[in-house]
């Protein structure tokens, strides 16, 4: 599984339910929907990450950066 | 109160300063109390009769015919009005009664000039400037303004304040940050920390199977930076906005990471929890800005929230490597803070703009080197990083955020306006060092 961020444009930031919906449908078990924000994240088969990007609504679908910080006795953080 | 010194009489400017004075029409300018266009100023109470208003005149646009038959022309959407006006006139403007609104100064009016009458001087001084620093230098003289051999260091922890708290003048502030909400989305908190005891500190974690407790250390630092108190039990202040309110999100485990689920949703309390100032001293080493971090940037601007990023240390300035601002900070979206030395020049570690759009440093501040608190028994850690200029600058936000009401863009605007400019490439320290309002 591949794990994503959906962005909604602006146009759906007041129908977000029929955005997850159709992310649902198309294959996006949905972990949280961000409404302060309009961002959805979740998880996606490899496969089906691709197909997020034609649900009516969706900006942009991007695979989930990670962070990491150095140990609590490095010197520089 | 009109400067006595400064009467406005053309060429009659006798007092002693350097330089050339700058020439004045006779005219005063006079500047009112708010623009409220229903609230007409009474010129015939103070002798002024042939009155020129720019609401009478089509669009605004005054002519200089008309600016130059009247004794008055108020441009009212500015709140300004040009006079032509004796000192007992003018003098009678300035009391409340008289002119039916607040009059903010009077001032005279300059003539200003082209700068191409002055190229020749201009040129002739940039030639024996030249000269006199060539003679200088062949002479082995000291160059005034010139850095000084060994960077020496300019500021240094105190009994009373940590060499940041200093620099940006967070000590001699009379704002605390009372009432602002500063979110800090980074390893959480320390609750059980004596300095503090008594806080307002609401805390949340983001992070599946741990609770919001600091099992890192990193944002119970970061959190002292940004919201320490005035008087810690024991040592130095190191905090920028003691009096602000604590919002700790856990967005970073106890090993340090994250991922974008949970810093997004940390986000998204902190706007939806109405925090004027976002702290994040997080990034991952992308040149590329992230989408869903520009959009949650410009959605939480749009709510009132200001998100203030690290810009990263993925420089090595001693081997000539500057880096280059990393995600989340490289969104346009979100500010992006480089780190300052002891001396205000760019920490070895500071990354530098990417040239895209967005990539840009904004704002710099004390990065190396910084004292804060830290997890029990520990209490107190010194370390170094943008992760510690970042909440240097958050609280700084929460003072401006206090002092001037503004929020989102306008409180970013006022944060560089204010900000002191640096002797340091833009491109590595932005507008320069943030500083607190005085």
């Amino acid at each position: 599984m591949t794990h994503v961020s959906v962005t909604v444009d602006d146009g759906h930031l007041a129908a977000l339910d029929g955005v997850v919906e159709g992310l649902r449908a198309r294959g996006m078990q949905v972990d949280q929907v961000l409404d302060g924000l309009g961002i959805i994240t979740g998880s996606v088969p490899p496969d089906a990450a691709g197909g997020l990007a034609a649900v009516a609504g969706v900006a942009s679908v991007d695979e989930q950066l990670g962070v990491q910080l150095p140990p609590p006795d490095a010197p520089v953080q | 109160m009109i400067d006595p010194r400064r009467p406005g009489i053309p060429g009659d400017i006798t007092h002693g300063a350097v330089g050339p004075l700058p020439r004045t029409t006779g005219r005063q300018i006079v500047v009112f109390a708010g623009t409220d266009d229903d609230a007409r100023v009474d010129w015939g109470r103070v002798g002024l009769h042939r009155v020129a208003d720019s609401r009478d005149f089509a669009e605004g646009d005054v002519s200089p015919e008309a600016l130059q038959d009247a004794e008055a022309t108020v441009f009212s959407a500015l709140g300004i009005a040009v006079v032509t006006a004796d000192p007992g006139q003018v003098s009678r403007l300035q009391t409340a009664e008289a002119a039916g609104r607040p009059v903010l100064s009077v001032s005279p009016e300059l003539v200003h000039h082209v700068l191409g009458d002055e190229t020749r001087s201009y040129t002739a001084g940039y030639r024996d400037g030249v000269a006199d620093l060539s003679g200088r230098l062949l002479a082995g003289e000291p160059v005034p303004g010139a850095a000084p051999p060994a960077a020496a260091a300019r500021f240094e922890d105190t009994a009373q304040a940590t060499w940041g708290v200093q620099a940006v003048r967070a000590d001699a502030s009379a704002r605390t940050g009372r009432g602002i909400r500063v979110a800090v989305l980074d390893t959480g908190f320390d609750a059980a920390h004596p300095d503090f005891a008594g806080r307002a500190v609401t805390a949340r974690s983001f992070v599946p199977g741990e609770d919001a407790q600091d099992g890192h250390g990193h944002g119970t630092h970061c959190i002292g930076t940004a919201c320490g108190p005035r008087t810690p039990s024991t040592g130095p202040r190191y905090g920028v906005a003691p009096e602000s309110e604590i919002f700790a999100g856990k967005v970073l485990g106890t090993d340090g990471s994250g991922t974008d689920a949970g810093i997004l949703a940390g986000i998204n309390w902190a706007v939806t929890s109405q925090c004027p100032v976002i702290s994040m001293s997080l990034g991952a080493d992308v040149m590329t800005a992230h989408p869903p971090y520009s959009a949650a940037g410009r959605r939480a601007l749009q709510r009132g929230s200001l998100i203030i990023a690290a810009a990263g240390n993925n420089a090595d300035r001693r081997s000539g490597d500057v880096g280059f601002v990393g995600a989340p900070a490289n969104s346009v979206e979100i500010m992006a803070v480089g780190a300052l030395d002891q001396a205000l020049e760019m920490a070895y570690f500071s990354a530098r703009s990417l040239p895209a759009r967005g990539g840009q440093v904004d704002v710099a501040a004390p990065g190396y080197q910084v004292y804060s608190s830290w997890p029990m028994p520990t209490r107190y850690n010194t370390i170094s990083g943008t992760s510690m200029a970042t909440p240097h600058v958050a609280g700084l936000a929460a003072l401006w955020a206090e002092a001037t009401g503004r929020r989102g863009l306008e409180l970013w605007a006022t944060l560089l306006q204010e900000s002191e400019r640096l002797l340091q490439p833009s491109l590595d320290a932005g507008s320069g060092l943030a500083i607190a309002p005085q």
